[in-house]
């Protein structure tokens, strides 16, 4: 019997496998099946199976950076910084980066929707959206409710179209709602300068920057803005950067000198400065009468017990803003979210006003426009609104009001009070989850558009590509809902209304060349500016009242990768881990090291963080060196309804919760730190003077034959002293390479695929050097001489090439590699539809099964080394950069032939200033890195 | 004969019948397949004779793209159209191209030479090279119905390079 079974058992195998392997093999080879024909020949200077270039503006947060779209084949596929652009000129965030997966995200809403009575929702068509619209306006009007228009910052001809709707319809425009409003800034600037904005900062002109707790290289204004003008300010011999803060950012980080200042004791600390300035400062005759009069005494010694920041600290920051020509002092971020943040921002206003760097440094001629943007309190007032019944429809637009604002606010449920809500935006986030309507909206790439981020500087916006869905333009949904209910002769579209209202602004030929260029700059005139003393005086008097928050206190700081909340549904911006924890997925507390020795507290460790009005939320651990004692940080989007209060004089949001407790909760959680260790553990991957000697004890000695390179060998610089950690350059390289987001459950398994990755190195100080850690392209690479059927090899132009339909995926390279940046394809990575339209075609997508790794952009080498065939020529210098290098803000990555004596990489890497990772074990690698103190690149050389 | 040995040759002749169908059967459709694969039927059938031997037209005139461009690209319809407006308007081939053009609607040809996703080949490249047309597309002007005259193999690949003294790098066309 048992004999039988096993003989069936077979024949029943061997007929599954037979059968299986026919059909398999059915459809044999991999290659497009079809040859598709143009019906008319493309444009002159667009070819089948090259990207074109088109300029548009990214949407993903209010600073307005320019970007050029890179399209293959009709699908954007990129984004890259536009060159020239008055905001970023060049370089583009981590956010910004995959801001292009928001455009091809598979759960964007396709078509409007409506919720019945019973709370479900179905879709509807536009024209039965749009009646439902007018209807409900109309019947409010009649009722007496009052119908509300409430949006994100808006700049541009849409916020004219938005005040030109609200006005023919009869709808009352609100201020307009961001977590992040700079109220105390802009309120400060109001009182002692007349100007209730936020101005231009001009760090590059600076010689000496003073940041209090604004974020300038993560979220504040204009991050890449102000990251590219403070690589230029470094570039100046004698410029240094001071940082001020009350726990710890990625800006302070890496700031010259990082100073940590007790919570809520920046405006002493800023009195101080100013009392200095006034004894000591080369414009002490000038000062203002009433402030002289207003500045408390304060010795040395009180301020530095009340601020905690060390006597000769205080007295080295004073002598250097006393003794700069051209100092700066920026105010904003966490040091101004809190009841003294008015006096921080004021005596910021009048160190700007006294060192003279008004209107020079201070620029309110080129203001940030954020004067529509209102406060906390505008967002109260509207929900007591909501609940007092008077709201007839109330339009939301590009906002999360719902996620943003604390439960006990009660927004949530007070927006079921309005007739209709209104919701206009694109992914399915916790607002639209609420409201009765959605409109989707087209993603910035889809439609026509302009952002005037500051005053005189406008962006465009253009569509590269038909709407994947059916979904409009806010401007096109406006006019729609315009004519329907006036029926007035306006413009047809909302791109005939925009080239109406450029030609008007610009004049035809300005109209042209804003539309191939991508942004045009208005002249304006200068605007001059006084300080108000008498208020100046009464704000500084406030100064020293010395507020105290009950200690130990948690600070909700913004997030580099998802700024206020707003970019966490973009799963690549969770994949790239946050840089100074190297925490991919999932939400955290950092615990300073003190705190967490003296409460027991171990990383991935499980907490309940409480507060005295009952809040409390659980979170894992993760011990940050170089935060302060005393000081909880967890980023802003991570709390569930924190119990944020209002600051009463400026309307702001106080972001720190107050006398904290942390319990433990007994449990573990499951968390990816991506990296294994917070310091260098003494290897001079960062090299000091000891560890640069140990390149001396290792011979050259090789069993293989040197390699010859003949026209080129890559090669890359990275310069340490630039590199802020902002992981730009990771989301390009994941953007460019079609390098898979493979998720929580595989990071946990140390399975994360980025071939580029920042490794964040702790000094005892508590400072933090960042390294961008890639595929070295070794000379005497280790994992090539392991590979058994050569997958891994060396290309005489220097590159370490995997061939990755050779690689049978014995990991053995992996192994062998001291870097560790070779990845392993465990699975076949799918991109959900239609992300897979982001996929550039110009690399295959690896299989599982397969090793990969960078190889320095290999297919833009190809690209330029046919360009420079095409004209019977070598590559230029300059003429091939990577991804990486292509975005990074500071331009801290240089790319080139180290066989071209002309070129950049040539020169640095030949400079006293560069070294190799790892040197002392003969790989040889083509990666150098440039050391040297932050802020002062040159200064200090090694030998 | 025994019942059991009976049993072991029946037995042994339904196996080797069972595998020996399943053997025809794969043979057959592999040899009927790659012969459809070497010269697919087209949604028009278009003769190259006419117009590469008969009116000498040259390659690029029509893959107008071959020597700009990695793909040298099917000829756009208008382009056909430009002669077949007037030219031979009354054949059902021609009429079928009219209706393409008049319904904007592309002709999707089957694909002859295809390569693998992890190949990077440029034609411009090599008809800059001077590498003629012929050399992997064969004496097209003699075929009525396009027909695949090469491998297309990475062996045949690097045989030419090795002959011509092309790059021999793997990243030269491995992506």
């Amino acid at each position: 019997m048992k004999r039988r079974l096993k003989r069936r058992d077979f024949l029943r195998i061997m007929g599954g496998v037979s059968g299986s392997t026919l059909v398999s093999s059915c459809g044999s080879g991999n290659g497009p099946k079809k040859f598709i024909s143009y019906i008319l020949p493309p444009e002159e200077g667009i070819l089948p199976g090259e990207a074109t270039f088109s300029p548009s503006t990214c949407a993903e947060c209010p600073a307005g950076c320019g970007v050029s779209v890179k399209i293959r084949e009709g699908w954007p596929i990129k984004l890259e910084g536009s060159p020239g652009h008055p905001v970023n000129d060049g370089g583009l965030c981590i956010r910004g980066q995959s801001s292009i997966t928001r455009l091809y995200h598979p759960k964007r809403i396709g078509s409007p929707m409506l919720r019945n009575g019973s709370g479900k929702v179905r879709r509807i068509s536009w024209e039965k959206a749009f009646s439902t619209v007018s209807e409900t306006l109309d019947a409010s009007r009649a009722s007496g409710r009052t119908n509300l228009f409430l949006s994100g910052r808006t700049t541009g001809s849409l916020s004219g179209l938005i005040g030109m709707f609200c006005g023919k319809v009869g709808v009352k425009r609100l201020p307009e709602f961001e977590v992040y409003s700079h109220s105390e800034g802009k309120e400060a600037n109001g009182l002692l300068f007349g100007e209730r904005d936020v101005p231009r900062y001009r760090i590059e002109n600076a010689d000496f920057l003073l940041t209090v707790g604004a974020d300038i290289l993560e979220t504040h204004v204009s991050p890449v803005s102000y990251t590219r003008q403070l690589s230029r300010a470094k570039s100046k011999e004698g410029f240094r950067w001071y940082h001020v803060e009350p726990h710890l950012s990625l800006t302070g980080a890496n700031a010259d000198r990082r100073i940590v200042v007790r919570p809520w004791q920046e405006a002493v600390f800023l009195s101080f400065l100013l009392r200095h300035l006034m004894e000591k400062g080369p414009r002490r005759g000038e000062f203002p009468r009433e402030i002289s009069e207003a500045l408390p005494r304060m010795s040395v010694e009180r301020v530095s017990e009340a601020t905690g920041i060390p006597a000769g600290t205080l007295q080295e920051v004073a002598d250097r803003i006393a003794h700069a020509r051209r100092p700066l002092v920026i105010a904003g971020g966490v040091s101004t979210a809190h009841p003294g943040g008015l006096e921080v921002a004021g005596a910021a206003c009048v160190i700007q006003w006294v060192t003279g760097a008004v209107p020079d440094l201070v620029d309110f001629r080129r203001r940030e426009n954020y004067e529509s943007v209102g406060t906390f309190r505008d967002m109260e007032d509207l929900t007591a609104r909501l609940g007092g019944g008077e709201v007839g429809v109330l339009f939301l637009s590009r906002t999360n009001p719902v996620f943003s604002l604390p439960e006990e606010v009660g927004f949530r449920e007070n927006l079921k009070k309005a007739k209709l809500s209104v919701g206009i935006g694109d992914l399915p986030d916790e607002t639209m989850q609420e409201v009765d309507l959605f409109l989707p909206l087209s993603h910035s790439l889809e439609s026509w558009g302009d952002v005037e981020p500051r005053r005189g500087i406008v962006s465009l916006q253009k569509p590269v590509l038909k709407t994947l869905h059916d979904t409009l333009s806010e401007g096109d949904m406006l006019l729609r809902l315009l004519h329907g209910s006036a029926g007035e002769g306006t413009a047809s579209g909302y791109r005939d209304f925009l080239f109406d209202a450029w030609r008007k602004r610009f004049g035809e030929s300005g109209r042209s060349a804003f539309l191939e260029q991508g942004y045009f700059e208005e002249p304006l005139p200068a605007k001059r500016v006084s300080l108000d003393g008498k208020k100046a005086a009464s704000l500084l008097k406030g100064a020293q009242a010395g507020m105290k928050p009950g200690e130990p206190v948690l600070v909700l700081a913004p997030s580099l990768r998802t700024f206020d909340g707003r970019s966490r549904g973009l799963p690549l911006l969770s994949e790239i881990p946050d840089p100074l924890t190297t925490i991919s997925y999932g939400r955290w507390l950092s615990v300073s090291p003190e705190t967490a020795a003296g409460a027991g507290l171990k990383e991935r460790q499980e907490v309940t963080v409480s507060s005295s009005s009952g809040w409390s939320q659980v979170l894992p651990v993760k011990v940050q060196p170089g935060l302060p004692a005393g000081v909880f940080v967890a980023c802003r989007d991570f709390g569930e309804s924190p119990p944020l209060r209002t600051e009463k004089r400026t309307g702001g949001t106080i972001e720190y919760i107050e006398k904290v407790t942390i319990g433990k909760t007994g449990k573990m959680a499951a968390i990816p730190i991506l990296s294994g260790s917070p310091s260098q553990q003494g290897r001079g991957l960062i090299p000091d003077p000891v560890h640069r000697d140990e390149k001396q004890h290792h011979g050259r000695e090789s069993l293989y034959p040197e390699h010859v390179h003949k026209e080129y060998r890559w090669a890359m610089a990275i310069d340490l002293a630039l590199c802020n950690g902002c992981s730009a350059c990771v989301a390009a390289c994941y953007i460019e390479n079609n390098i898979p987001v493979v998720g929580k459950k595989d990071h946990l398994k140390g399975r994360e695929m980025s071939w580029l990755r920042i490794e964040p190195f702790y000094g005892e100080a508590g400072n933090v050097d960042f390294l961008p850690m890639l595929c070295q392209q070794c000379h005497s690479a280790p994992c090539e001489t392991v590979c058994p059927v050569y997958a891994a090899y060396h290309n005489p132009e220097g590159l370490n090439v995997q061939v990755y339909n050779r690689c049978v995926g014995t990991r053995y390279c992996s192994n062998n590699c001291p870097y560790k940046v070779r990845r392993f394809n465990w699975f076949w990575h799918r991109w959900e539809k239609p992300l897979n339209r982001m996929l550039n075609p110009e690399l295959q997508a690896r299989g599982a099964g397969v090793m990969e790794k960078c190889t320095f952009c290999i297919q833009r080498i190809r690209a330029a080394k046919d360009k420079a065939k095409d004209g019977s020529r070598t590559v230029r210098s300059g003429e091939v950069t990577t991804a990486c290098a292509e975005s990074c803000p500071t331009g801290a990555i240089t790319f080139g032939n180290l066989l071209d004596p002309e070129s950049r990489v040539y020169r640095l890497a030949h400079s006293g200033r560069a070294y190799r990772v790892f040197e002392g074990l003969g790989t040889d690698p083509s990666v150098y890195y440039l050391s040297g103190e932050k802020g002062d690149p040159g200064k200090k050389s090694h030998g | 004969m025994g019942t059991g040995e009976v049993r072991k040759t029946v037995t042994l002749l339904a196996v080797s019948a069972y595998f020996g169908v399943l053997l025809l059967g794969t043979v057959g459709l592999w040899i009927s397949w790659h012969r459809a694969g070497l010269s697919p039927d087209q949604p028009i059938a278009f003769p190259h004779t006419i117009h590469v031997s008969k009116l000498n037209l040259p390659c690029n005139f029509c893959h107008i793209f071959v020597d700009r461009s990695k793909h040298a690209g099917a000829p756009p319809v208008e382009k056909c159209m430009s002669c077949h407006r007037t030219i031979a308007t009354e054949r059902e081939e021609i009429r079928k191209l009219t209706r393409h053009y008049e319904e904007k609607k592309p002709i999707e040809w089957n694909r002859v030479y295809s390569l693998p996703e992890h190949v990077y080949f440029s034609h411009k490249r090599h008809v800059k090279a001077g590498v003629d047309c012929k050399n992997c597309h064969g004496q097209v002007g003699a075929m009525e119905k396009i027909r695949r005259v090469s491998s297309l193999k990475m062996g045949w690949c690097v045989s030419c390079h090795r002959a011509r003294g092309a790059p021999r790098d793997c990243a030269t066309c491995h992506k």
